[in-house]
């Protein structure tokens, strides 16, 4: 009851503002907003451009995912080459949105440290198209990865044994075999590297410019620029269906699909399957290259970080990290803050959420899951100015407060825990719980001593998660913020939009940094835990 | 343990339960089942899968609520009691442990539920591991375990509490060959020594006959028939005992003159003197004979008179072979023999068959 009354407040509500301000004319309901912005061509333009840019980043990210998963899993790289690929893919995941967009200005801009000082080139354009789409693909590749790896993985080898037994060759099985078995792996990643695409909000806003503009952006320049909350409403509702379509397509196609061959039961395992040498030797290739990309950029921000304006001033100083502690600081302690407290609040609400509709027979539990989870998939820009539609005027005024943003990353990112708590009570046998019971244990007994620490993975996964959305996230809560609460994230967009690209680069280290740090700690505490799956960074973000 | 109590006696009177299933619709699970479990000993509950043997099993340990009917252990009724209130030690299928526990909490789990003091949880973990021969492994996680040692972690972990019943849903099946051969005889051992009253639960008809006391075969949520490992085996009452339990040939035959001794049977072209059956009987009905393997005598053409068939199929199973041999007429009888002499028999050959009437029971024909 408490948690639905939640959810309709904090989920529910704040969407049906969005909607009704869309629909709100002078006189009552109209559609006049929504056709007024689908009438502007620039508009129209700025939907095609989302629409066109989502589709692209999803295919190539999925096709580099899949790259990677490959390597992984099939290119015997050794533990170490391994460990490293792991490692730097889930550099992006833990990152502000900014860094690849930043490093890319270094790289390819104007007074790029590649294109203009190390080929002499000038009048190269990244902004745009490219240079989104580069920054976006880099960015949101390794969710296709985590998907696709944990697909080729549990692959049963014994279906391409039995496939090489009745004669087929390696590239025959590959084309009638292993890349079949992917298809729901593969249209997972395209849909998750889609919506996140679709949803992205920082890296068009410095990249793509005017040259390219896409819905999230206009929708935010409305707001910020022009007051004009209508209009941002109505543009962020034309998102809503494509991110919508999104939503339901991976619950209810691909989510049916996904774990066909996922027994948990094959039979004895064989050696998986070996690549032929010249398909390996490429897969190395794209995959070292792309890795070394990503290093290469995250070593430029550091490099920006410590110098005083790269490309022109290779000094060093400690001016940018001086900014960040001293008027910078007040972005970082209320990040902090803010990310502390809805940490626990996220973790218990996703394990009481998923412990309730996996195990009790409450009114509506799979209605509830769905609300739940679709909050998370709706892209940022909606959630926020929904919350801003809601939470500005009475019953409940929150704008302004620190608990309007917690709020929102709360009930935005605990999804992630909710997922983690169900797939882990699905594997564990109500008989455990029956055992419990016949021992003489009562429900309450039962839950703490039984329940309780078998779903603490879940726990932690869903804190990791949202404490890393608290550092990094900015779609929604770029609307949230205020003069008592500001965000880490909001400060690194100010820092470039005033071109002080090295302070933007000295906080994004800090949130890399303080990210990393939580993540260790919470992966010596999954260690503590004594559970298969320990340990592994990536595994908790895969949720 | 306890020693010199001989346990409760565990009643079962008319329950039923209903489950909605999804095609089907309204399924009747277990239909008015009424069973007495003597004090101490292993009653088997047998059948199909599907026959409510299993939900007979929870509602006794109060997993699930029965529509009608009462559960009595001992003197208590317990129908309405929650399942933490039964003090019962239920054996699930995949174990059940606690993944999270140590060997050693897992066993001591129930001992810490009811707020034992620490050196007496020490010390009966202990005595119970030792007896179940796991001593020494009482900082092993579940997952270090082999499937044996699962089991015997599971069986630990009841009876360290002293239930008054225990209760097995297919403890088993989970295990090869060997070692669920090996594992019954284990079971059976310490229900013996302990004399807890048992409830048991397995498909398996061999695995029944080895471990009970007592089996009640059901069907379709029905009981059909309680009694030893023997009576059930040779006095079947019902067709469907009669086949669930060991091999049956069952073969068409007609009843010549019966009196109340014996009646003397026409089958396979032989006249031959059997035990009368329980219903009445006349001259030149037509009846089924039950004929188990062991009823029949083989030898090889011409070496003795009786009826003449020939080798279908062979199968050679070590310490005896068995054969499908076709008699005239196109009955086909299922035989075995332990003589080495005759285990070269290859399809084709002819032999001769000989019946022993004393072991040959009499069903209706066209009844099941």
């Amino acid at each position: 009851m408490v948690l639905w009354a939640a959810l309709a407040l904090f989920v529910c509500y704040p969407l049906a503002r969005v909607v009704t301000e869309a629909f709100h004319g002078e006189a009552g309901f109209s559609l006049g907003a929504v056709g007024a912005v689908l009438g502007h061509w620039a508009n129209r333009q700025a939907l095609w451009n989302s629409l066109v840019l989502a589709t692209l980043v999803g295919v190539g990210g999925t096709a580099l995912g899949f790259a990677f998963a490959l390597a992984v899993v099939r290119a015997r790289l050794g533990r170490v080459v391994t460990f490293l690929l792991d490692a730097v893919t889930v550099l992006p995941l833990i990152s502000p949105p900014f860094v690849s967009a930043i490093a890319i200005i270094f790289s390819f801009g104007p007074r790029g440290f590649l294109t203009y000082h190390l080929l002499g080139l000038s009048g190269v354009q990244i902004y745009g198209l490219t240079g989104t789409l580069l920054s976006e693909v880099l960015t949101y590749f390794p969710l296709a990865y985590l998907t696709l790896r944990g697909v080729l993985a549990s692959l049963d080898p014994n279906l391409e044994d039995m496939a090489l037994s009745l004669g087929a060759g390696r590239g025959h099985i590959f084309r009638t075999v292993t890349l079949p078995l992917t298809v729901p792996g593969l249209a997972n990643s395209f849909l998750l590297c889609f919506a996140a695409s679709l949803a992205d909000f920082a890296t068009p806003l410095i990249l793509a410019g005017q040259r390219y503009p896409v819905l999230p952006t206009q929708a935010y320049l409305q707001i910020t620029g022009l007051y004009d909350f209508h209009g941002g409403a109505a543009l962020s509702l034309v998102l809503l269906g494509p991110a919508l379509v999104v939503f339901l397509l991976q619950r209810y196609w691909v989510g049916r699909r996904v774990f066909v061959t996922v027994t948990g039961r094959a039979g004895p395992r064989g050696e998986r399957p070996r690549l032929g040498a010249l398909a390996r030797s490429v897969l190395i290739a794209v995959c070292g290259l792309t890795a070394l990309l990503i290093l290469y950029f995250y070593a430029l921000i550091f490099v920006a970080s410590i110098v005083r304006a790269l490309g022109a001033n290779h000094a060093l100083t400690a001016a940018h990290y001086r900014v960040v502690v001293t008027t910078g600081w007040k972005a970082v302690r209320d990040t902090l803050i803010i990310a502390l407290i809805g940490m626990p609040l996220g973790g218990l609400y996703g394990v009481a959420l998923g412990y309730l509709v996996t195990r009790t027979e409450a009114a509506g539990r799979r209605w509830m899951e769905f609300v739940a989870l679709m909050n998370y998939a709706l892209p940022g820009t909606i959630v926020g100015i929904g919350y801003l539609l809601a939470f500005n005027r009475p019953p409940l005024v929150l704008t302004g407060t620190a608990a309007i943003i917690i709020a929102c990353y709360v009930f935005r990112y605990s999804p992630a825990g909710i997922r983690a708590t169900v797939a882990l009570l699905q594997q564990i046998d109500q008989a455990l719980e029956e055992a419990s019971t016949s021992l003489g244990a009562s429900r309450l007994v039962t839950f703490r001593r039984v329940v309780l620490p078998l779903v603490l993975p879940a726990f932690l996964a869903g804190l990791a998660v949202v404490f890393i959305r608290s550092m990094t996230a900015i779609s929604a809560t770029i609307f949230l913020v205020s003069v008592n609460w500001t965000l880490l994230t909001v400060r690194i967009l100010e820092a470039i939009t005033e071109l002080e690209l090295g302070t933007a680069s000295a906080f994004a280290m800090l949130v890399i940094a303080l990210v990393y740090a939580m993540l260790t700690l919470l992966g010596w505490g999954l260690r503590r835990l004594r559970t298969r799956e320990a340990g592994a960074v990536a595994s908790l973000l895969e949720a | 343990m306890r020693g010199g109590e001989r346990g409760v006696a565990v009643r079962l009177e008319g329950l039923s339960k209903r489950f909605v299933h999804g095609a089907k619709g309204e399924v009747a699970a277990v239909s008015d089942v009424s069973l007495e479990i003597p004090p101490g000993t292993l009653m088997t509950l047998l059948g199909p899968s599907g026959c409510g043997k299993t939900t007979c099993l929870r509602m006794v340990a109060g997993f699930v609520v029965p529509e009608a009917g009462r559960i009595w252990i001992g003197d208590r009724d317990v129908t309405g009691l929650a399942a933490n209130h039964r003090n019962i030690g239920f054996v699930f299928q995949n174990y059940a442990l606690f993944p999270h526990l140590t060997v050693f909490e897992n066993v001591a789990y129930g001992l810490r539920v009811k707020k034992r003091p620490a050196p007496e949880i020490v010390e009966r973990v202990r005595r119970v591991l030792a007896l179940v021969g796991l001593s020494g492994y009482d900082s092993q996680f579940p997952n270090q375990l082999s499937g044996g040692e699962q089991q015997r972690v599971a069986l630990a972990r009841v009876i360290v509490v002293e239930p008054a019943v225990l209760l097995f849903d297919e403890p088993l099946s989970n295990l090869d060959a060997k070692l669920r051969i090996q594992m019954r005889a284990e079971i059976q051992r310490l229900q013996r020594a302990l004399a807890i009253t048992t409830l048991y639960v397995t498909h398996d008809q061999e695995e029944a006959m080895a471990i009970s006391d007592r089996v009640a075969v059901m069907r379709r949520g029905a009981l059909l028939q309680v009694g030893t490992p023997h009576e059930l085996y040779y006095a079947p009452r019902s067709l469907f005992v009669a086949q669930f339990i060991g091999r049956a040939n069952l073969v068409p035959a007609v009843i010549g003159t019966a009196t109340a001794e014996g009646v003397a049977l026409t089958v396979l072209g032989e006249v031959c003197p059997v035990p009368a059956p329980e219903w009445p009987v006349a001259p030149g009905m037509r009846v089924r004979a039950l004929v188990r393997p062991e009823a029949v005598g083989l030898a090889r053409a011409g070496t003795r008179a009786g009826i003449p068939g020939k080798v279908m199929e062979a199968l050679f199973l070590g310490e005896k072979s068995e054969y499908a041999v076709e008699v005239a007429g196109g009955e086909r009888l299922t035989v075995t023999t332990s003589d080495p002499a005759l285990a070269d028999l290859r399809p084709g050959d002819a032999v001769t068959l000989t019946l022993r009437g004393e072991l040959i029971r009499l069903f209706p024909e066209g009844r099941e």
